[in-house]
């Protein structure tokens, strides 16, 4: 079957800093998956009592949304948007 | 003192007086506790959902901090939804459940389940206790975030053994709030002032921000016409000229009518959701919009906004107030537009003058709303009659319409009647139902009677899920699915079997009586009120339809229309 083009997706890199405590990467992964993003690659880092995360997101809601939506979460210290690392296309 | 003990401390020190419980294997510590504790009232409801519902409707209608307290697997999954509609609409919570003791978390042990897990959508915020020492701190962080800021439910999660081991007296965590600058309210009032067409738009977030008086003032002085969502009813007060009522799928034609031709939106305490506005590329395609909320992840969500402010409600309606009241809005024009779209598109149900005419439900809670007195509270559930209260009930305070906003529980009005009843035992707490909502907690008339507490219950049945049947109707071509409900059980009956006096009325000369009558019963009565199984919500907007596309029922079709 010939591969058919998919929408053009955007990909953003994020680093999130966020506390030590039980279902700390769930809590994260769950905002991230219900407000619309697919995680492509994540790193994960303890750094004394907090947790420091790279993830690779792609998603064609507004990143901004997602950003405000981690920054909520209470053991959330810092979510840092780095820039668009261009668009990925994706096929099948 | 042990972490049982503790956790009863802390809600000495927060005046927590009553919390909603069912005990159980893993919390039974925390039960044991209770036997020596004075301070504490826990009522005992018949169904952990309805705990849950009942700490929901306390915190609604006393403006406090509502508890709920379930055991580990069933008694925690079983608060769930209760749990999750105070998440949709920020209600103030505080969760505790039992788990099975920490050597055993992992091990498939009965009655155990991945709490925090399952629940991580649903709280604001939520902890595993894998420390009995941790237990002071966790409860003083957990009782004040739930409260803080944009409010939601915590869930505090505790194995069994750490609520029977000693906790070090460790000093407590006590946040200080965050001092935010005041922030510059000029350009809102450029903007405020430039405005031809202005609609104060507000939502559940005044309440939430115990800002009710501010803004009734702010209402008045700047006499702006006003929409308010499901969860802002009675934001305006019952004596606002330009209040417009209630906007969205089930809104007033002049509501919908005055946002859709606005210039300006002053948003305040609302997040803009879908059953208020319809289609978002419809919603007030003219206008520019000032968003004022508490939280910062609501801004631009869903519609780009001009102006963000964010801050304290009531300094911010108190500024604003002030600010216009040396030189008043130049929008007469617009007022009297306003207030012609009201008389002609407003909700005025009329009263039926046949006395042996059927009931009809908008007629009926025109009734109950001019025989009540002002302060009473009325707890909905979902369906038809809460869209009837919500039109045509004329609500003079936020608090005093307990409505499940954003998740839509059916079964949530009897439980959360109750806990509006401990809110205040002398208040007139009327839940009013459907039939299929009725049953979805009809266990909890046992909770009445035990109490004793004095809830008056309407229950309009018209023998279907109606609001599901007048969907079925108006976009499935009429092909009912499901919504049968004529074997229902004898309502009047089965409240007697739990020793609650009935009625039944059926008539349009019987409602004034039989309302009177419950109101006048010392105690917890029902009044059964048979209504048309045809009835439907008028106006309507098909889901995901404009505003400005309201049905109403002499646009009434049975044309085959499908929603996604």
């Amino acid at each position: 079957m010939k591969p058919q083009s998919q929408p053009s997706t955007p990909s953003y890199n994020i680093n999130c800093r966020m506390s030590q405590e039980a279902a700390a990467l769930e809590r994260l992964c769950q905002v991230i998956r219900i407000r619309g993003f697919r995680i492509a690659t994540m790193a994960v880092e303890s750094a004394g009592e907090h947790l420091d995360i790279t993830l690779t997101l792609e998603g064609t809601r507004p990143i901004a949304m997602l950003q405000s939506q981690l920054e909520k979460l209470h053991t959330v210290a810092e979510v840092a948007l780095g820039q668009v690392s261009g668009v990925r296309v994706q096929t099948a | 003192m042990n972490g049982a003990q503790h956790i009863l401390d802390a809600f000495h020190r927060h005046n927590v007086s009553t919390v909603f419980g069912y005990p159980g294997g893993c919390i039974m510590p925390l039960y044991d506790a209770l036997v020596d504790d004075v301070g504490v009232e826990h009522v005992l409801c018949r169904h952990e959902q309805a705990c849950a519902l009942a700490a929901d409707g306390y915190a609604r209608a006393s403006g406090k901090l509502g508890v709920c307290i379930a055991t580990s697997g069933p008694g925690a999954t079983n608060l769930i939804t209760g749990v999750a509609n105070a998440h949709r609409d920020s209600i103030p919570l505080l969760v505790i459940t039992g788990q099975v003791p920490s050597g055993l978390i992992g091990t498939d042990a009965f009655q155990e389940t991945d709490v925090l897990g399952m629940t991580l959508g649903i709280v604001k915020h939520s902890y595993l206790i894998d420390d009995a020492d941790a237990l002071p701190a966790v409860m003083e962080e957990a009782m004040e975030l739930a409260q803080s800021g944009r409010p939601g439910p915590v869930w505090v999660d505790i194995p069994k053994d750490l609520l029977l081991t000693d906790v070090s007296d460790a000093p407590y965590f006590h946040s200080e709030p965050q001092k935010t600058s005041f922030p510059d309210l000029a350009d809102a009032l450029t903007m405020l002032r430039a405005a031809r067409k202005p609609i104060l738009y507000s939502g559940g977030g005044i309440s939430l921000a115990h800002a009710e008086d501010r803004f009734r003032t702010f209402a008045e002085s700047a006499a702006l016409p006003s929409v308010v969502t499901l969860k802002g009813i009675g934001n305006p007060g019952k004596h606002n000229p330009y209040n417009l009522g209630m906007l969205g799928m089930h809104g007033s034609r002049a509501a919908n009518k005055a946002v859709d031709e606005c210039d300006l939106l002053l948003v305040i305490g609302a997040r803009l959701d879908d059953r208020a506005t319809g289609k978002l590329d419809g919603f007030a395609p003219n206008a520019k919009m000032i968003h004022i909320d508490a939280d910062a992840a609501e801004i631009n969500k869903l519609r780009a906004t001009e102006l963000a402010i964010r801050g304290d409600l009531n300094s911010i309606l108190e500024a604003l107030t002030n600010a216009l009241q040396d030189k008043p809005l130049d929008i007469g024009g617009w007022q009297k537009q306003c207030r012609t779209w009201y008389t002609t598109g407003g909700f005025h149900a009329a009263d039926n003058e046949e006395p042996l005419a059927p009931i009809t439900g908008p007629a009926f809670v025109r009734q109950l709303s001019r025989i009540a007195l002002d302060d009473t509270v009325i707890a909905c559930d979902v369906g038809q009659h809460q869209m009837w209260v919500a039109q045509h009930y004329d609500f003079d305070h936020p608090r005093h319409h307990l409505t499940s906003g954003g998740l839509g529980t059916m079964g949530y009005g009897l439980p959360a009647a109750i806990g509006a009843q401990f809110a205040d035992r002398k208040s007139t707490v009327i839940n009013v139902t459907g039939d299929g909502s009725f049953m979805m907690n009809a266990q909890e008339l046992a909770t009445i009677r035990r109490y004793n507490l004095p809830v008056k219950l309407i229950v309009m049945d018209n023998q279907c899920l109606g609001m599901v049947r007048q969907q079925q109707e108006l976009f499935y071509g009429n092909r009912e699915s499901q919504i049968n409900l004529d074997d229902n059980p004898d309502f009047v009956a089965m409240a007697r079997a739990f020793d609650i006096p009935a009625l039944h009325i059926n008539r349009t000369d019987q409602i004034r009586r039989g309302i009177e009558t419950i109101l006048a019963y010392n105690g917890p009565m029902l009044l059964h009120v048979a209504i048309s199984r045809e009835d439907n919500v008028w106006p309507i907007v098909k889901p995901g339809a404009s505003n400005r596309e309201m049905i109403d029922e002499t646009r009434r079709t049975n044309k085959k229309e499908h929603v996604a």
